[in-house]
C-alpha cells in the first residue's frame, strides 16, 4: 500500500487538478458571456434574430446625419450598402466627425435602430478600427 | 518517458502559439484611409507653381475627362520611384496630370523636375498644405484619379506596376 | 551630422557587443578570475549606445529634419520638453531606450556583483549579450533611427498632441527600466539554472534587482494610469484595454517572484518555481513589446506599426521562449536537498497561496488580452473583451487573497500556531461592522462589495496595528501591504461613490441633475505656441450649494491638424471634480461630462506608498541568517 506521504501528495495533486480545471471553465464561461461581437451595418441586416447581447457596430458616419439635443444624440452608421440608426447617451469623443469611421458599443433594438452606450475614440486621427476597416472592404 | 512528454507538450504548444501570431500579423491592423467612392473633388482656390496667378478649381477640372491629381514634394523619396509611371501616363493623352506641390521650396522643386523631367500638365502650389488636408490626404506621394469631377480612386503611396495597370484599365 | 555619429555609434556598440561575447567564452573556459577587457567592452558598449541616444536627441532638439525619425515626430514650433520627450514617444526612440537600459543595467550587474562566482557572472552576460545582440540587429535592421532623407524637408510632420503631456513623457522610460530590469532576471535565472547555483545566496543577490525593477514596472504603471485620466478624458483609470493589459502581465508575475524569492532566501524551497517566473516575466514584457508594436492588437491606444517588425520581434521572442525551455528542461537540475515540506499554518504556505492567486490573476488577464486575436486566426470572428469579463473574473478572488494577504504576515516562517491570533477575528468583526454601516447608507448592497470591502478593511487594519507594535522588523513589507489595502480601498470607494452627469449644452444653457447644477457660462479662445485653445467657462453649484468655476479646454493643434479636450480637475483631498468638452461637428452644442471621484488621489498615493515600501526593503541589511 502506499504510506502516507503518497497519499497526502496525490490528495494535492488531485485538488489542484481540481482548482486549474475549475478556473478554466469559468474563465471560459465568462469569455463566452463577455465578448462583444462586432458586425457592419449589412451583417445586421442578415441577422435572423435580434440577439439581447451587447454587441459593437462600425461603419461611416453618414454626412449630414448629425442631430442632436441636450439628451440625446442621434447619427447615422453606413457603410456604403445599409444604415442603421443610432441614438446615444453620453460622452462623445473629438474624433467623432462625419464622414469619419465610428464604432458604437451597445443593444440593437431591432434591424434599423441600435442603442449605443459608448462609442470608441481612438487617439490617432488617421486610424480607422480595423474592424471597420474590412467592414467597408467586404461591402 | 515522464520527462521527455513535458517539454515536448509545451514546446508543441508554444509552437501553436507562433503560428497563430504569425499568422495575426499577416492581416495587420494599419489601415489604409478606405476610398469614398464617388466623392465630388473639394473646391478650391490656388496658386500656380512658379506664377502668381490665382486658379479656381473649377476651371482645371472639366467634365468628361480623366485627370490625375498627384500630390508630391521634391523632399519626398517615394515620390521619386513613382515618377517614372507618371512620365508613361503622361505619353497617354486620355489623362491630364495635374501635381500639387507640397509643402515644399520653388527651387527645390524645381531642382527636381529638372533632374527626373516634368510629367505635369499644370503644377500647383500649396505651400502650407491646407488643399492637401481639403483633399483628405493622408501623405505624400498620394494621387487620385478624378473622372467627372468625382473621384474614382485613390492612391496612397507611390503607385506601383499594379496600380498603374488598374488606372489604365480604367481610362481606356 | 549628429545623425551620422548616432549611426556609427550604435554600430560601434554593435562590434564591442560581439567583442564581449568572443571574450567572454574564452575567459569562461580558462581563467579563474574575470577578464578586465569584458568589463571594459561593457562600458563602451553602454558607452556607444549612449552617445548615440544623445545624438538622436540633439537632431530633435536642433530640429534636424533630414533625420527622417525626427521628420516625422518633431515640428519647430513643439516646445523643446517635448522635442525631447519625443525622442522616445515613438517606436524607433524607444528601442534605441530599450537598448540604452539594456546595456547599462548588465554594466551595473557586473561592477555590482563583485563576490559573485565568475562563470555565473559570465554565463549571465552571455544570455544578456543574446538580448542585447537581437536588440541591435532589430534596430539597425527595420527601424533605424538615423535614417537620411534627401532633399531637406523645412518642417516636420509634428507629434501626436495627445502624447504631448508631462506624464507621459516620463512614462516610457521609468516603464522600460521595469522592463529591462526584468532581463537581467532572466539572464542570471538561466545562469543560474544552467551552474545549479540557484540557492539562498543566489536569492540574496538577485533580490535588489527584482525590487528595483518592480518598483519601476509599478511607477512606469502608475504614469500610463495617471496620464490616462486625465488626458483621454473618460475620468477612468484603468479600461482593461489590451495596450495596459500588456504592462499589466509583467507586473502579476513580478511581483508573484518577489514574493518567491523571498521563500527561497529563507527556506530554500520553490527553486524550478523561482526559475519558471523569472523566466515567465521577462517572457511578458517583450511579448508586450510584440503585441503593441506589431499592432496585431487591437487597442484605443494606436502606434504606428510595421508588419516586418512584429515578425521580427516574434520570432526574436521565440528563440528565447525554446532556448529557455531548453535549458529548463535538460540543463537546470534541482538540486534542491530540502525536501519542499510546508506546514499547513506559515508564512510561506500563505505567499504560495497567494501566488496562485496571482497565477490566476496572470492568466485572466492574458486570455482576455489574446483570446480575441486567437479567435480572429481561427475563425475570423472579430470580438473584443470587455472590461467586465475582468471585473467579474478578479473582483472575487481579491477578497480570499486580501484575507491571506493579512493573514500571512502575521504569521512566522516554517511554523506557526494559533495562539495570541484572537485579535485577526476581532478586526475582522470590526472591519464587517464598518462595512455594514457603509453599505446600509447607500442604495446598492452588492454581496461581492460587502465582502470585498470587509477584507480590505481587514487588511487595512492589520497593517495599521503592525505600525505600532512592532520593532520595524517588517516595515517595508507592512508599507507595501498597507498601500496595496488602501489602493483597494480607493478604487472600490472610487466605484461606489463616483457620480457623473453627461449632456449636451450651449453657451449660456443650465442644466440640474441630483441637485448639482451646471451652468455653462461662455467660451474664448486663446492662441498658444502650437495650438489654438478654446475654454470654456462652467460654474458648478454642487449639493451643498458651492460654487466653483471649472475650465476645460478644447485644443486645436496646428501640426498635425487634431483636436484634444483638455480636463479641468479639481482636486482635493477626498473628491475629484473632472469635467471636459467636447465639440459636436457643425453643431451649436457641446458634449459636456462632469464627474464627482471621491478618492481619486488616494489611488495615486497608495501606488506610491507601495513603491516606497520597495524602495524601504532596498536599505535594509541582508538577513544575517
Amino acid at each position: 500500500m502506499y504510506g502516507r506521504k503518497v497519499k497526502l501528495r496525490f490528495f494535492f495533486i488531485f485538488l489542484i487538478l481540481i482548482i486549474l480545471s475549475l478556473s478554466v471553465f469559468l474563465i471560459l464561461k465568462s469569455l463566452e458571456e463577455n465578448v462583444v461581437y462586432f458586425k457592419s451595418p449589412t451583417e445586421i441586416q442578415t441577422l435572423t434574430e435580434i440577439n439581447k447581447n451587447k454587441i459593437r457596430i462600425g461603419g461611416m458616419v453618414k454626412e449630414n446625419s448629425i442631430l442632436i439635443d441636450e439628451k440625446k444624440l442621434k447619427f447615422i452608421v453606413t457603410d456604403f450598402k445599409n444604415d442603421i440608426n443610432v441614438t446615444y447617451t453620453g460622452a462623445i469623443p473629438n474624433l467623432f466627425t462625419e464622414g469619419k469611421g465610428v464604432v458604437a458599443e451597445g443593444y440593437l433594438k431591432d434591424k434599423k435602430f441600435f442603442l449605443a452606450t459608448k462609442i470608441l475614440a481612438k487617439h490617432d486621427e488617421n486610424y480607422m478600427p480595423p474592424e471597420v476597416k474590412s467592414a467597408l472592404e467586404e461591402k | 518517458m515522464k520527462i521527455k512528454f513535458y517539454p515536448a507538450f509545451l514546446i508543441l504548444i508554444f509552437f501553436i502559439i507562433f503560428l497563430i501570431f504569425y499568422k495575426g500579423l499577416q492581416n495587420p491592423n494599419t489601415y489604409t484611409p478606405s476610398v469614398e467612392i464617388k466623392k465630388n473633388i473639394p473646391e478650391f482656390k490656388v496658386k500656380k507653381f512658379k506664377n502668381e496667378k490665382i486658379l479656381n478649381s473649377k476651371d482645371i477640372f472639366l467634365d468628361n475627362k480623366f485627370y490625375l491629381f498627384n500630390i508630391w514634394a521634391s523632399w519626398c523619396v517615394p515620390c521619386r520611384e513613382e515618377h517614372k509611371y507618371l512620365m508613361k501616363f503622361k505619353k497617354d493623352k486620355n489623362i491630364e496630370i495635374i501635381g500639387l506641390n507640397y509643402k515644399d521650396s520653388d527651387e527645390n522643386a524645381n531642382e527636381f523636375l529638372n533632374e527626373l523631367k516634368n510629367p505635369y500638365d499644370i503644377i500647383l502650389s500649396d505651400l502650407d498644405g491646407t488643399i492637401a488636408i481639403e483633399w483628405g490626404a493622408y501623405g505624400v506621394p498620394e494621387t487620385f484619379l478624378i473622372h467627372d469631377k468625382k473621384i474614382i480612386k485613390k492612391i496612397i503611396g507611390p503607385i506601383n506596376e499594379y496600380s498603374f495597370i488598374e488606372i489604365e484599365e480604367i481610362i481606356k | 551630422m549628429a545623425s551620422l555619429i548616432g549611426f556609427y555609434s550604435l554600430f560601434s556598440g554593435l562590434l564591442c557587443s560581439i567583442f564581449v561575447i568572443y571574450f567572454s567564452i574564452i575567459n569562461f573556459r580558462n581563467s579563474k578570475i574575470l577578464d578586465k577587457k569584458i568589463l571594459i567592452f561593457t562600458f563602451f558598449q553602454f558607452f556607444f549606445v549612449i552617445i548615440s541616444f544623445f545624438a538622436l536627441i540633439i537632431s530633435f532638439v536642433i530640429s534636424d529634419f533630414s533625420n527622417e525619425t525626427v521628420f516625422n515626430h518633431s515640428h519647430t514650433t513643439k516646445p523643446l520638453f517635448y522635442k525631447i520627450s519625443g525622442v522616445w514617444g515613438n517606436h524607433e526612440g524607444s528601442l534605441l531606450l530599450w537598448l540604452v537600459v539594456l546595456t547599462l543595467f548588465i554594466y551595473l550587474f557586473l561592477i555590482k556583483s563583485k563576490e559573485q562566482k565568475k562563470n555565473y557572472k559570465i554565463l549571465t552576460l552571455l544570455f544578456q549579450e543574446i538580448i542585447i545582440i537581437g536588440f541591435f540587429i532589430f534596430l539597425i535592421k527595420t527601424s533605424n533611427p538615423f535614417n537620411y532623407i534627401f532633399p531637406i524637408p523645412t518642417e516636420g510632420l509634428g507629434l501626436n498632441p495627445i502624447l504631448q503631456d508631462p506624464a507621459l513623457a516620463i512614462h516610457p522610460p521609468v516603464l522600460y527600466l521595469g522592463y529591462v530590469g526584468s532581463s537581467i532576471i532572466f539572464s542570471s535565472a538561466l545562469a543560474g539554472a544552467t551552474l545549479n547555483y540557484i540557492s539562498k545566496d543566489w536569492a540574496r543577490h538577485i533580490k535588489k534587482w527584482v525590487i528595483i525593477s518592480w518598483i519601476f514596472l509599478t511607477l512606469g504603471i502608475l504614469l500610463g494610469s495617471i496620464w490616462a485620466y486625465y488626458e483621454l478624458g473618460w475620468g477612468g483609470f484603468w479600461f482593461w484595454d489590451p495596450v495596459e493589459n500588456v504592462s499589466l502581465m509583467p507586473w502579476l508575475c513580478l511581483t508573484t517572484l518577489l514574493h518567491c524569492i523571498l521563500v527561497l532566501e529563507k527556506k530554500n524551497i520553490l527553486t524550478s518555481w523561482v526559475v519558471v517566473l523569472s523566466i515567465t516575466t521577462f517572457m511578458l514584457s517583450m511579448c508586450g513589446t510584440f503585441l503593441v508594436r506589431s499592432g496585431i492588437l487591437n487597442s484605443v491606444h494606436t502606434f504606428a506599426n510595421d508588419p516586418e517588425r512584429g515578425l521580427f520581434i516574434l520570432i526574436f521572442l521565440f528563440i528565447l521562449i525554446f532556448l529557455s525551455l531548453f535549458i529548463f528542461f535538460f540543463i537546470f537540475k534541482n538540486s534542491n536537498k530540502n525536501p519542499t515540506n510546508l506546514f499547513w499554518l506559515s508564512k510561506e504556505t500563505s505567499i504560495l497561496i497567494n501566488n496562485w492567486f496571482m497565477m490566476y490573476f496572470l492568466a485572466v488577464v492574458l486570455i482576455g488580452t489574446i483570446y480575441p486575436i486567437f479567435l480572429e486566426v481561427i475563425t475570423s470572428e472579430k470580438i473584443s473583451v470587455g472590461p467586465p469579463f475582468f471585473q467579474k473574473l478578479i473582483i472575487p478572488f481579491l477578497i480570499p487573497f486580501l484575507i491571506f494577504m493579512a493573514i500571512g504576515s502575521q504569521l512566522k516562517w516554517v511554523k506557526s500556531d494559533l495562539k495570541n491570533k484572537l485579535y485577526l477575528v476581532l478586526f475582522f468583526i470590526i472591519s464587517l461592522i464598518l462595512t455594514l454601516l457603509i453599505i446600509k447608507n447607500l442604495k446598492i448592497n452588492f454581496l461581492t462589495n460587502t465582502v470585498l470591502l470587509t477584507a480590505a478593511f481587514f487588511l487595512f487594519f492589520i497593517t495599521v496595528r503592525d505600525f505600532f507594535k512592532k520593532e520595524f522588523k517588517n516595515l517595508s513589507q507592512n508599507i507595501a501591504h498597507f498601500g496595496f489595502s488602501l489602493l483597494i480601498l480607493s478604487i472600490l470607494f472610487n466605484n461606489i461613490f463616483s457620480t457623473e452627469i453627461i449632456s449636451n449644452l450651449k453657451i449660456g444653457e443650465t442644466i440640474n441633475s441630483n441637485k448639482i447644477q451646471i451652468n455653462f457660462e461662455s467660451i474664448n479662445q486663446k492662441e498658444k505656441q502650437n495650438y489654438k485653445a478654446i475654454i470654456g467657462k462652467f460654474n458648478i453649484k454642487d449639493q451643498y450649494g458651492k460654487n466653483q468655476i471649472l475650465n476645460p479646454e478644447l485644443r486645436i493643434y496646428n501640426q498635425p491638424n487634431i483636436v484634444t479636450s483638455e480636463a479641468d480637475i479639481k482636486t482635493n483631498l477626498f473628491t475629484d471634480k473632472f469635467i471636459t468638452m467636447n465639440l459636436v461637428q457643425n453643431q451649436d452644442y457641446f458634449n459636456i461630462r462632469y464627474q464627482i471621484k471621491p478618492f481619486m488621489i488616494w489611488i495615486w498615493v497608495s501606488v506610491i506608498i507601495i513603491c516606497f515600501g520597495g524602495t524601504l526593503s532596498l536599505f535594509k541589511r541582508n538577513y544575517e541568517n
